[in-house]
Formats: C-alpha cells, structure tokens, sequence
C-alpha cells in the first residue's frame, strides 16, 4: 500500500497557558511512501517523527493537509477502519493475557463477513507466531517473556490481521545493545518475508541506515531529506543531516571559498568550481575522507591514535574545527607521519568533502561528477 | 557517644547500627508504652475476653453471683441463633450486602469509567460524586427519612413525601416507605437506596484512581485493532482494574455486615418503623444484647459476626487470585 | 508468506466518516446524559436538606412540593439550635475533639517512631500483632470495653463504682485512643525519609527526640495533617460508642444530640424544617473539609478503605 502525506500539519495548544501561540509539532509534510518498502522516519527527540507515525495510524489527525493510502483519502479514517498495524515503543501488550490470546485479540474483534472460524483463527495466529519465531511460547503472560520476545508478539499481534502498513515506534529503544542488533536483522526479514508497507521511527541514524530501504530524516517538525540511506549519507542536503547521519559523526570547520579554492585555517585544502561564491562557508568532512599524506594541503596537530583492528581512528586538533578534537578513520596499515611539533598532513577525499552555507546550512554542491561514485 | 561510635566502627562495619541498637532497645519500649498499655486494655484484653465470655453459658458481665460459676460451652452460640430477633438480623445484613454490594460496584464503575472517558465538565462532575464521600450517616440518614417519610395519617395526610411524588409521576401509586406500619420490603428498599448512595463516591474514588493509572496505550492499541467500545471494557478495562475492583467488593462486603449506622439514622435506634426492630442488623443485635447484661451472647453474636467477615474475605481473596489478573 | 500481504478489502471512506460521526455523536449524549442523571440523584438529598431547611411548616407539608422555598425562613435555625440543643453539643464535640486528636497524635507520633527508626528486639512480632488487630471489627472490642468502663472487672463479682467512668468525657477519649491504622500511615511516612539523615544527625551527636522533633515531623506535616482531619471527623461522626457510654446531657456528642433530640412540636407532629435546619448545620462543617482539605482525607482513607 502506497502512502501519500500531503502538506500535513500538525500543531498543538501550548503548555504554557498565557501564551496562546501553538508548538508546530509537525510541518507541511509532503512526500510519498511506496508500496512494500521499509521506511525509517530519523531524527532528534521531538522533531516530530512520532507524531507523523500516530497521524499515519490515525491516533492523531493532522490540523492540515490529507493523508492518502493508495487512492482512499484516510485523512478523518478512525484508526479500526484504517487497516494499520502498530507496534508501540514499550510493545503494550495486554498484561492479563497470554500470548495466545495477545495474538488472537485483533482477529477477534472482525464483524461481518470478515468474521473468522475458530480454527481459522488459531491458525493465522499461529502462522504469525512462526513467523516471528515465537511460535513455542503460546501459553506464556508478557511477564514472564523478555524484553526482545515481548518485542516479537507486539510484531505479530500487529502483522495477525494482515495491515496495509506496519507501524512501529521507537522498536528497538528498549533493548539492550545485544538485542537491538539481532532484532533489527529480524524486522528486516519479517518485512521482506511479509513485503507490508513498514514504516519505523527512530532517532538512531545507525538503526536506520542499516535496514531502511528508505530514510525520511526531520528535524523540528519539517523534513530535512528523504532517500535510500546511503544516498543521504553521501549526499547530505544540508549540515544537519551531514552532522545527524554517520558514525563517527562528520568532522566540521569553518572555511572560506576564495578564487575557486576552499580555505580551512591558512591551509587551501581542496579546489572547488568557480560557480562556488567566495565568502566564508561551513564545511563537513567525513572521517573516512582523510588521506593520510606527508605533503598534505591539510593539516593538523596529532592528539592520539586509536588502533581499532581493522581502522585506526586519528584524533587531532585544527583551529578552525568546530569541535575540540578532528577525528579521521584510516586503514591501519597506512604509516601516520608525523612531523614537527606533532603536525599530521592529509589529502582529503573530494566526495567526502560537503560545502555548506555559513548562514542556512544548505548544501553548496560544488561537483556534479561525484554523483557518479555513488553506490 | 561519637567515641563510641568511631570506635565500634573501626571493628566491624555494622557497628554503627549495632551500638544504636543496645541503647534504644529500652527507649523504644518507652516510645511505644503509650500506645501499649491502650491497646493492651482496650483492644487485646477485650479480644480474649469476648472469647471467654462467649464461651461462658449465659455469662452476664460479673465473674461469679452468689457464688454460683459460669459453666463453659457453648449455649450461648446455641442461644444466639436460636433467637427469633437474630435470624432476622442475618437475614437483613445478608440481604442488604447481596443487593448494596452489586449494585453500587456496577453503578460506580459505569460511572468512573464514564467520568474517565470525557473531557469537558470532568472535574466538576468528579467532585459532584465525591460529595456524599465525607458524611455523617446518621445525619443524612435523617434526610433519606424526611424524603421518604409521609406527614400525617389517613385521610389527613398533607405531604406523601417527596420520593412518593416524584415516583407519583410515572403514575405509581403513593407507598409507606417508612411511616409506622409500613412493610419490611419497603424498608429494605430505603436501607439499600440510602447504603449505596453513600457507598458509590469511596468506590468512584478507587476505581477513578485505578483507570486513570492504565496505560493508554493499550486503548491505542485496541483502537487500532478496531475492537468495539464494549469488548474493550469487558476484556481490557475490566481485568486491568480487577485488583481495585477486588478491593473495593471485599471492603463493602466488609462495611456491608457492620451496617448499623445507616439504619440508626433512617429509623432512630429502634431499628424501623415505629421502633418495631425489624431492621435490625447484626452489629444492632450485639449492641442491643449489652445494655441488658447479656454479655454473653453478645459476645458470641460478635463472634459469629467476625467469622462471617473472616469467611466473605477468604472467598473473596480466593475468588479474586483465580480472577484477579495481576 | 502471502497471506500476510495486503489482502485487505477497501472500504467506502465516506459511508464510514459518516457512521463514525454518528456513532461518536450518540456516544457522548448517553454518557453525559448518565452522568447528569447520576450527578442529580447524588445531589439531590443535600439539595433538599438544604431547601427544606428554609421553608416553613407549612410549605414543607405542602401536597405539591416545592423545589424552590417561597419566602426564605431563617427561623427552623434557631428553632434547631434551640431543640437540639446544638451549641452543647457543638461544645462536648469540639473538645472531645480536640483533646483526642492532641493526645492521639502524641501516642502515634512516638510509637510509628519507634517502628520506624527504632530497632529493637520483638519490633516485628509487636508491630504484626499490632497490623493483625486491623482484621478485628471494632465490635469485638465493644463489648469488653463497655463493661470495663462501667466498672465491671474480671473475677470481680461486684460493679467496682471507682472504676465506672461511664458519662465522663475521659470514656469518650481513652478507648479510642490508638489507632493501629495511623500508626501504620505515619510509619510509612517516617520510613520514605532516608535513613541517611537519621545516621548523620546520630554522628552530630543529636538525640533521637530531637531530631524526631526537627526532622521527621517536619518532613510528616501532610500525614500530621490527614490524622488529624480524620480523628476531627470521628469524634464529629462517632454515634455507636457514646451512646452506649455517655449519652447524658452533660457530655453528649453532636450525632448523638441530633438523633436523639425531639423535633416534635406541641401537636406530636415532626417539625422537619427545623430538623434539617439542624441536619444542615452538623453536615456544613463536614462540607468544609470536604472543599478545603479533600486530599488530605483521600490519602488516608483510599489506603484503608474506611469511610471518613
């Protein structure tokens, strides 16, 4: 089921009750779901991702704009009539029931022509079960599963009816690490298995980027950028979404573009198109853009050197860095040179090299060709 | 003291514990002696000796007259229940806690579930039901009397009362609620009215509590399942507040056996109309049985009273771990 | 895995927004025409205490009854204060009162002290045997207590007239004296204060009454106060044991002096104006507590299920 936010709006009265001004907790939306694909709606905690999720549900109405589900406007749709499945961030399955009867309890509510046999019924909720392979913990209360399991009847309470969108909320943010990496492989598989529409919110970008087909990233209620995760990461729209996307995150620096050449500090690190205007600009370099380099152009004073296996992770200083420390990920096998007083050299990677406005933020794209390199 | 205590601490860390121990084993006895020696006299004395009493045939109060001894037995058990007067005070109080208790639960969870569901007027409406909650039952029993009651006799009755006239207006014909003669179902009647009105605010009050500390989330996710507003309060609410629902039945079957108040404040201390006794309860029985030195079968009724709770409780307690869920 | 794949049927939206409407509309006007009516019934006595108590005889014993006095009498008033003779009352009340609550306050204050930060040898055996008297109805108790108080002792053949304090007011205060349930609530109270106070004013050098004094009972003032509103109320609300114990004129209590004054007038008939005159003045009091000072109530009495 394909899904259609158009310019959705939605605000709320204000806490304070003095003021009458609203909080906008989300703002004019507008952009498409496709059908079967697994979407993560990522951003910061209150950037209104969440109140997206309940408005697709329908827990909550927009103040403006429609919300489509293929060509049926659901936009004033009560949420029973909707066909979604939700899965809340602390699962809610009801505590006084087994899983059997967690997993039963939608089946049971259809009315009509819908309504099923008993057999029917213990059967699909049994298939639902399999699927998310808790098919052997049938008799057992929420209590006494844990925290990934309670997880997985919440899935399969949701996915028993068979919904036109799966919902989930913040679903791995109450597990432990462990956890959390088994059971986004986990949700992946199940969407694939099913191909539901799933739509997921999160505010950790590595849970997003790892099993999105798709990321929508916010921030305040307006969406920053939408597109397949890598995509994003390669190609940010602007300096939030370069700093929210990548671990470690992106290294930035207050630079200057003069005469075609971009400066950080004294040192002319990078060549840039004439069509760049000189002035003062923010730049983003990610970690993995470091060429360790005895000549250069960039240059920096080694604080450490962390030897991570594989990579190594160069901690140094910069005076137009913007954080204390610059850190850069390397292979380790590549010898790290260091010079007088400690200084390290590199070249740096021109596609992991993001220009933005000082002022907006907004991505200055300097080099079409590098489009090219993406995956 | 701080010596003491530096000292002791540099032997075993528990020390600092142990030192306050020793000297505060006599201080807290001090403390507590008060409270003590009251209760030794006034709760746990009376506690045995209800016991012997009861177990006294046709103790009276005094040790020995005239030299002659109290046998031990059980007469006055026998004698109790025996007694025209007793069996209709068990039927009363069975009868106005199998009729109060159903309905004022019923009543207050509809209510508590319907002051939980709206927005607009809901804390007004919440303190409206809290009112009768601080009452003197005696003095609002006097009003349930007066709005029962009928002034004057025969053909010169000038006022049915006003419950008579409101009923008067579905074109039900005028009944003696209350006034001498009137018929013991109608007493009933006013009794369990007057008793579960008083008893619905304690009870909105719990389960109000109760509701309200349900997440929300399992009606959202009800909701989203599409599950009618019907099944959704005999399947989610229900069994979420079945602890405070379990509460509330065991403490009004509790109140429903001791109901004597209420009564007292409806018919005056004759216990119905005209002082004619008829209802009487099993708290009015024991209190009846002691100014006439018939301590004996007081205590013995108050025995049978106390098993009776103790038995309503241990049903209760069983039937609620079978059908309380968590 | 197909048949989890979209099999849902579409539905027809508008027919659907149009049910959901009218099933919200109809939703709404019976629950709040339930609660209104309820509201009503609940209402309804204390709106007719209170009116009746401004009509005249007259208009009370009117055949079509007024919901609305037609001239405001004040008189059933003082006619109520006058037959019932509520200033006495309000008088033995208010100092019955008063001298519990102080002296009861002192014997809970000092005992859930002890329980609480006390330890001591046989802490938990006194302290359940104390929670198991809470099983007890007070009916157990009556019985024995009103035999002692009248003097009557066990093994003593004779009435011991020294000991028959029957109609004093020291019978209506001593009995009820301790209350195992408010030792139990201000020893929760005293036990959610951290224990590490308690230590660090023992290092200090402080003694145990004082910082009992300085510390806990500050840090208690809400349960102080919800004790205190609650022994009010009982000696305003206690009707079974002094009736059975003091009921003569010189120390009866307020529940007692209305049930038991006669508002019948020269003709035997019931003047019931006055009487509600006078059922309003003893529940006004009980209304203000209500308003003013209702949480302090419902934290004690939603724990113990004891009606105030």
């Amino acid at each position: 089921m394909r899904i259609i936010l158009q310019n959705l709006t939605k605000t709320f009265p204000s806490r304070n009750k003095k003021s009458n001004e609203e909080v906008v907790a989300v703002k004019d939306l507008d952009f498409e779901i496709p059908d079967g694909k697994l979407i993560g709606l990522l951003g910061p905690s209150g950037c209104g991702k969440s109140t997206t999720l309940y408005m697709i549900c329908g827990l909550q109405k927009p103040t403006s704009g429609r919300i489509f589900f293929g060509d049926n406007d659901v936009t004033s749709l009560e949420p029973e009539h909707r066909g979604v499945g939700l899965v809340f961030q602390n699962y809610a399955l009801y505590p006084h029931l087994t899983v059997k009867q967690n997993i039963l309890f939608p089946l049971q509510n259809l009315k009509g022509a819908d309504k099923l046999t008993k057999e029917e019924m213990l059967d699909r909720a049994q298939k639902a079960a399999d699927l998310v392979q808790i098919g052997e913990l049938m008799d057992r209360k929420p209590s006494e599963l844990s925290g990934g399991q309670q997880q997985r009847v919440a899935i399969a309470r949701a996915l028993v009816k068979t919904p036109r969108v799966l919902l989930l909320d913040e679903p791995l943010s109450n597990l432990d690490a462990r956890l959390r990496l088994q059971t986004r492989e986990e949700i992946k598989r199940i969407q694939r298995e099913t191909k539901v529409t799933t739509v997921f919110v999160t505010h950790d970008q590595e849970e997003a980027m790892s099993i999105s087909d798709m990321i929508v990233v916010m921030k305040e209620g307006v969406v920053q950028q939408i597109g397949q995760p890598q995509n994003v990461y390669d190609d940010p729209d602007n300096l939030f979404v370069a700093q929210f996307l990548g671990t470690p995150p992106i290294n930035t620096f207050d630079g200057v573009v003069a005469g075609g050449t971009l400066f950080i500090g004294d040192d002319a690190v990078l060549d840039v198109p004439a069509s760049v205007p000189d002035g003062p600009v923010s730049v983003g370099i990610r970690p993995e853009g470091f060429i360790p380099d005895e000549n250069g152009r960039f240059s920096g004073k080694l604080v450490n050197i962390e030897v991570m296996g594989r990579d190594c992770s160069v901690v140094f200083t910069n005076d137009s860095s913007r954080k204390p420390n610059v850190r850069a990920i390397v292979d380790s096998d590549i010898q790290i040179i260091r010079g007088a007083d400690n200084t390290v050299r590199f070249d740096l990677k021109k596609n992991k090299v993001f220009i933005f406005n000082a002022e907006t933020g907004e991505r200055i794209r300097f080099d079409d060709s590098d489009k090219s390199v993406r995956v | 003291m701080n010596n003491a205590v530096t000292i002791k601490k540099q032997k075993k860390p528990k020390a600092v514990k142990d030192n306050f121990e020793s000297s505060s084993n006599f201080k807290a006895w001090l403390y507590l002696s008060p409270a003590l020696i009251l209760l030794i006299i006034f709760s746990f004395y009376p506690l045995i000796n209800t016991f012997r009493m009861a177990f006294l045939n046709g103790y009276n109060g005094l040790a020995i007259v005239g030299g002659e001894k109290f046998t031990i037995g059980i007469e006055n058990f026998k004698t109790v229940i025996n007694y025209v007067d007793f069996k209709l005070c068990l039927k009363n109080t069975l009868l106005l806690c199998v009729v109060t208790v159903p309905i004022s639960t019923t009543l207050a969870l509809l209510i508590a579930v319907a002051l939980n569901s709206i927005k607009p007027l809901q804390k007004f409406l919440q303190t409206v039901f809290f009112l009768p909650y601080v009452t003197n039952s005696i003095a609002i029993g006097m009003v349930f009397n007066a709005m029962f009651t009928r002034v004057g006799l025969g053909d010169l009755i000038q006022t049915q009362g006003i419950i008579n006239n409101i009923i008067g207006i579905f074109g039900i014909e005028p009944i003696n609620f209350v006034n001498v003669g009137s018929s013991w179902g109608a007493n009933m009647f006013v009794v369990c009215t007057y008793i579960i009105w008083n008893a619905i605010p304690f009870k909105i009050l719990v389960l109000l509590g109760g509701l309200q500390n349900v997440n929300k989330q399992y009606y959202e996710a009800a909701k989203i399942d599409g599950t009618s507003k019907i099944r959704t309060f005999f399947r989610i609410t229900i069994p979420l507040v079945s602890p405070m629902l379990a509460y509330v039945i065991i403490t009004s079957f509790i109140g429903g056996f001791k109901e004597y108040s209420s009564i007292v404040g409806i018919f005056g201390d004759g216990m119905g109309p005209g002082s004619n006794g008829q209802m009487n309860t099993l708290v009015g029985y024991v209190y009846n049985m002691l100014p006439k030195s018939n301590s004996g079968n007081a205590s013995a009724a108050s025995l049978i009273l106390f098993g009776i709770i103790l038995i309503v409780t241990a049903i209760n307690g069983y039937v609620s771990k079978k059908k309380v869920h968590y | 895995m197909a048949e989890f794949n979209n099999a849902v049927k579409e539905v027809n939206v508008e027919s659907v927004k149009a049910s959901q409407r009218t099933s919200k509309i109809i939703r709404y006007t019976i629950t709040y025409l339930f609660l209104g009516i309820m509201a009503i019934i609940v209402i309804f006595p204390f709106y007719w205490m209170i009116i009746s108590s401004f009509k005249t005889m007259d208009e009370y014993r009117a055949n079509v009854p007024t919901l609305w006095p037609q001239n405001f009498v004040f008189e059933n008033f003082t006619t109520a204060f006058s037959k019932a003779n509520l200033l006495d009352l309000f008088k033995h009340t208010l100092y019955v009162g008063l001298v519990s609550t102080v002296l009861s306050l002192i014997v809970t204050i000092l005992s859930a002290f002890a329980f609480a930060r006390l330890n001591f040898k046989g802490k938990n055996l006194v302290f359940g045997l104390l929670m198991a008297t809470m099983m007890v109805p007070g009916e157990l108790y009556t019985i024995t207590n009103y035999l002692t108080v009248s003097g009557r002792l066990p093994f003593i053949s004779e009435p011991v007239e020294a000991f028959d304090i029957t109609n004093t007011f020291a019978v209506l205060i001593f009995p009820m004296l301790v209350s195992v349930f408010y030792i139990y609530l201000l020893r929760q109270t005293f036990m959610q204060i951290p224990n590490e106070l308690y230590l660090a004013a023992k290092v200090d050098g402080t003694s145990d009454f004082k910082y009992l004094w300085k510390v806990m009972l500050p840090l208690s003032v809400s349960t102080i106060i919800t004790i205190t509103i609650l022994k009010m109320m009982g000696a305003w609300n206690a009707y079974i044991w002094p009736r059975l114990v003091a009921n003569d004129a010189a120390h009866q209590l307020i529940t007692n002096g209305l049930r038991g004054a006669s508002f019948t007038d020269e003709f035997g008939e019931t003047n019931y104006p006055a009487q509600m005159a006078a059922v309003t003045i003893v529940s006004i009091p009980l209304f203000l507590v209500f308003v003013f000072l209702r949480k302090y109530i419902m934290r004690g009495v939603s724990r113990s299920g004891i009606k105030g």
